[in-house]
């Protein structure tokens, strides 16, 4: 079996075989030792444990064709086969529209903090029974089915890049989705807890499983809600979903492709002054964090919604010449439908500031207001524009001077740009989000949204 | 595949020598290939070829699976061996029950006479140019091109043992049409099953240039007709809305798994949880879907499912009346029944599960025209953009991409701005009065489930259908 310290052999056999077959070549050697348990019903479904080392190398040959892949290994007879077919199958291709260089200068890199759990073993052979203990949690708070998902994820890499650049890391994660549900389908609710140092999570994974159970209690009797205009309260789980994907779109890529609603809207003002939100590699604590990029180029901090404007767009080398700018140190080797991936620029953790309303201000309202507590199935009619819609799911109620009263079978229908510009209030209660409809990591408080339309079935 | 078969053939002494009760290894190898255009221009490409093994153990009732990608025998065993502790460690009330063993041996493949293996880059570019041409005069047009080929040997120690080969050719564009007034975007799969003989079989770029061309149509002339939004109108969908209405309002709620609860802090519970099966009626008598694995070039295409179970055609709604669950080996038992085929997992690190595979409304006796005829104010729907369903698969939106005013027994050339319909399944179900005879699968589509997620490639269809007073949602 290969040893995480052999990782950086495996990888300098690539790059030394590599540059005799190409132009420029990077390879990242990752080793990861996941695992998750699965429960519903109150019981345990099942227990998943994964073994994997993936070497993933882009090349650049002759000149402007650029190829990557993406492929277990474990000797170096593996590494130059890969180095091999990734090569013949590159040299074949056109030139790419999309390259226009990779990093070239060497560090230094920033120290990360709090990212490496070094009991994560010793946590994951207790994590059945911490499972055990936030069903019964979900449970004393009201609920009556508890089901759910915790992941714990280690990993361990090393990366070089022809150009110069090297670099290594170590970072390990846990997310746990919690959802609470009454004996009806209709009341239910949702905890959910991420973080860097699971073994140190055990007390917020349990009090996920009691605000999951709490929630689920307070949504008995919901009752079908009525369509309209409403202000909105999102928890930072609905908003990074609905509102912390706009920055994760602040992206020349996405733009390229029409998938972004924020093309020729740099340096306006598209939100209200309070909002500021920035792409953060350097967080500490951020799921995603990092010390380099993809191609080496050290991390940093980029304000992309400053007081309300939006100042940067994220970059990786080619992008950063293309719009005549520089890298953010944001190259990420991202997929592109199956079996393929490419440098493109991208996000790591989105990073909203906090704002100062206690929950209590934030319901205390005299306008017809909706408190949403989860999400899901947000579908776009048009990326570039944002028109889109997404399901409440779980505890949602109508607030009134704080009062709430429990509804059901709604819909965000609205548009995402509208939103940002309309959001009225933000809570001080900033919390990192990831899970299922969440993927990139987002850091975000509650917010307040004006004039939201809801619609729901019409038979 | 030798090397890795013989594991798989390890992995389950290994699994019996710790004592489980089950044992299952599922080796899989993986060929992608990848090419990626936008505007017509390559953007990359790549090459992905990828091995591994996924294994199952069931240990006093409790189940733990663990997948490895180095097909070494040290690895394995310290893979089963952790998934066997932390099964142990489970401790569930209710065992988990696997119901009769299963013990079928078979080899099949999906047909296919021009192996994609054997397509070269020359190839697969001269196609993909010509792909690219269709789309000329968009504003922004993204192609992606993943042919892919997978072969898998499950091995278990009831004595099955299962040899299959799946054959894609993934295709995934997003279209942007820009017009003075707005732009109007498209995501269109083009996915096909089977070998490279299908692209010149499914008339592939003829049907992607019309396409193009009326998304064009819809950017430059479609208009909000109010007379639709004061009344009850009748709505025509095509085969493509057809086939994720099959999807979304009835294969998921079917799906075994979500109704006993099992997806329930993921892809939801299930409305057909407080229903009936043989006597809850969710629809009109027109109403007819069903699920078939068995259906040759089609990309839920399988002759036995990833628990080596034969596959076969599922009647899920028969007249209306719910009438089979979908269901694996668990949920087979749970259900009182025996497991109907269902389970696939999308790679070799990932767990079977309760998946669709072909989704459809089935045929009616009537002409598209004939559905028409007698429509005095309605819309023809015959594409969707935006949709999404709650987590019980009982409040669903469909937004038009491309629609007609239907007026007097005529479709009209005048273009519907997004139309909408947003109901509940059994309002939306129990609305439909005709399908047409015009069965085809015009929605190949990746279908999403469970954490961590699997996408696996399914078709859906059906018969144009007509549905009777619609009231037109997104009004709020």
């Amino acid at each position: 079996m290969v040893d995480v310290d052999n990782l950086k052999i495996l990888v300098d056999k690539a790059i030394e075989y590599g540059m005799e077959k190409c132009d420029a070549i990077i390879a990242r050697i990752i080793s990861n030792k996941d695992s998750q348990i699965r429960f519903s019903q109150n019981n345990i479904d099942i227990s998943k444990r994964w073994n994997s080392l993936q070497l993933q190398l882009f090349v650049v040959v002759k000149g402007q064709k650029t190829g990557s892949t993406d492929r277990p290994v474990s000797t170096v007879e593996d590494i130059k086969k890969a180095v091999d077919d990734v090569v013949r199958y590159t040299a074949i291709l056109p030139d790419s529209m999309f390259f226009a260089g990779i990093e070239d200068t060497t560090g230094p890199y920033p120290e990360l903090k709090g990212q490496f759990d070094n009991k994560i073993d010793e946590f994951s052979e207790k994590a059945p029974s911490v499972i055990n203990s936030v069903i019964n949690q979900a449970i004393q708070e009201g609920a009556k089915r508890v089901a759910g998902a915790l992941m714990l994820r280690s990993e361990h890499f090393f990366f070089r890049s022809s150009q110069g650049p090297e670099g290594s890391g170590k970072r390990t994660a846990y997310d746990l989705n919690v959802r609470a549900l009454q004996n009806e389908l209709d009341y239910s609710g949702q905890g959910i807890a991420c973080g860097t140092i699971p073994s140190q999570a055990e007390e917020v994974m349990l009090a996920a499983g009691a605000k999951a159970g709490r929630l689920s209690k307070q949504a008995i009797g919901a009752v079908q809600g009525t369509p309209g205009t409403y202000d909105l309260i999102l928890t930072p789980t609905v908003a990074a979903d609905v509102i912390g994907q706009i920055p994760d779109m602040a992206n020349p890529f996405y733009i390229m492709m029409g998938l972004s609603p924020l093309k020729d809207h740099l340096g306006e003002q598209i939100a209200p002054e309070f909002v500021s939100a920035n792409e953060d590699p350097l967080f500490e604590g951020g799921l995603d964090s990092t010390a380099f990029d993809w191609e080496g180029t050290p991390s940093k901090t980029i304000e992309i919604i400053n007081h309300g404007v939006l100042k940067n767009l994220v970059h990786n080398t080619t992008t950063a010449k293309m719009f005549d700018s520089e890298s953010t140190g944001s190259s990420r080797l991202a997929s592109l439908g199956m079996g393929m991936k490419m440098l493109l620029p991208g996000s790591s953790n989105i990073i909203f500031e906090n704002g100062d309303h206690t929950f209590e201000e934030l319901t205390d309202v005299t306008r017809p207001t909706i408190y949403v507590t989860c999400n899901w199935y947000s579908r776009f009619q048009n990326y570039q524009s944002g028109d889109f819609s997404t399901i409440p799911r779980d505890a949602m109620f109508l607030v009134n001077k704080g009062e709430m009263k429990p509804i059901k079978n709604m819909r965000i229908s609205d548009n995402t740009m509208r939103m940002l510009a309309n959001i009225d209030a933000l809570g001080n209660d900033r919390t990192q989000v990831f899970w299922w409809e969440v993927r990139t990591p987002t850091v975000i408080p509650t917010m307040r949204i004006r004039d939201c339309r809801m619609t729901a079935a019409t038979q | 595949m030798k090397n890795g078969m013989d594991l798989a053939e390890y992995c389950i002494k290994v699994g019996q020598n710790l004592g489980c009760s089950y044992v299952e290894a599922r080796y899989v190898k993986d060929l992608a290939r990848g090419l990626a255009f936008r505007n017509g221009e390559p953007v990359s490409g790549g090459f992905s070829p990828s091995e591994g093994i996924g294994v199952r153990v069931l240990v006093d009732g409790n189940m733990g699976f663990t997948s490895f990608d180095r097909l070494e025998k040290d690895l394995a065993k310290e893979s089963i061996t952790t998934a066997y502790k932390m099964a142990k460690n489970a401790k569930r009330k209710t065992p988990i029950d696997l119901g009769e063993p299963v013990a079928n041996k078979a080899k099949w493949k999906m047909k296919a006479k021009e192996s994609l293996i054997d397509v070269d880059v020359d190839t697969m570019m001269e196609f993909t140019t010509e792909l690219n041409k269709q789309m000329v005069g968009l504003a922004s047009f993204v192609v992606m091109f993943n042919p892919r080929v997978i072969d898998k040997y499950l091995v278990t120690n009831e004595g099955a043992e299962i040899e299959g080969q799946h054959s894609y050719i993934l295709m995934n564009t997003i279209l942007t049409a820009q017009a003075p007034g707005g732009s109007e975007q498209k995501y269109l799969d083009l996915t096909l099953a089977g070998g490279w003989e299908r692209i010149k079989e499914a008339n592939l770029l003829e049907n992607v240039k019309d396409e193009v061309e009326r998304l064009k149509k819809s950017a430059e002339t479609a208009v909000k007709v109010e007379d639709l939004m004061r009344q009850p109108i009748d709505m025509i969908v095509g085969q493509e809305v057809a086939g994720i209405i099959a999807h979304e309002n009835v294969g998921h709620p079917s799906e075994g798994d979500r109704i006993m609860g099992r997806e329930g802090a993921q892809a939801g519970e299930s409305f057909w949880r407080d229903l009936k099966m043989g006597v809850s009626r969710v629809g009109s008598n027109a109403v007819n879907v069903s699920e078939n694995p068995t259906i040759d070039k089609t990309s839920g295409y399988y002759l036995y499912d990833d628990e080596g179970v034969k596959s076969r055609k599922r009647e899920l709604i028969k007249n209306g009346i719910i009438n089979e669950p979908l269901l694996n080996r668990e949920f087979g038992v749970r259900f009182g029944k025996e497991s109907n085929g269902a389970a696939r997992a999308s790679a070799y690190n990932r767990e079977p599960i309760i998946r669709m595979a072909n989704t459809y409304f089935e045929p009616g006796d009537f002409t598209f025209e004939e559905l028409v005829e007698d429509v005095k104010l309605g819309v023809f729907m015959r594409s969707f953009q935006e949709w999404n369903i709650d987590d019980r698969r009982y409040q669903s939106k469909y937004t038009g991409s491309e629609a007609y005013l239907i007026k007097n027994g005529e479709v009209t050339d005048t273009m519907v701005k997004r139309p909408i319909m947003e109901t509940t399944s059994v309002g939306l179900l129990s609305a439909v009065d005709a399908v047409s005879k015009n069965l085809t699968f015009d929605f190949p589509g990746t279908c999403g489930k469970s954490d961590p997620a699997q996408g696996v490639p399914v078709y859906a269809g059906g018969g144009e259908i007509r549905f009777r007073g619609i009231k037109l949602g997104g009004v709020g």
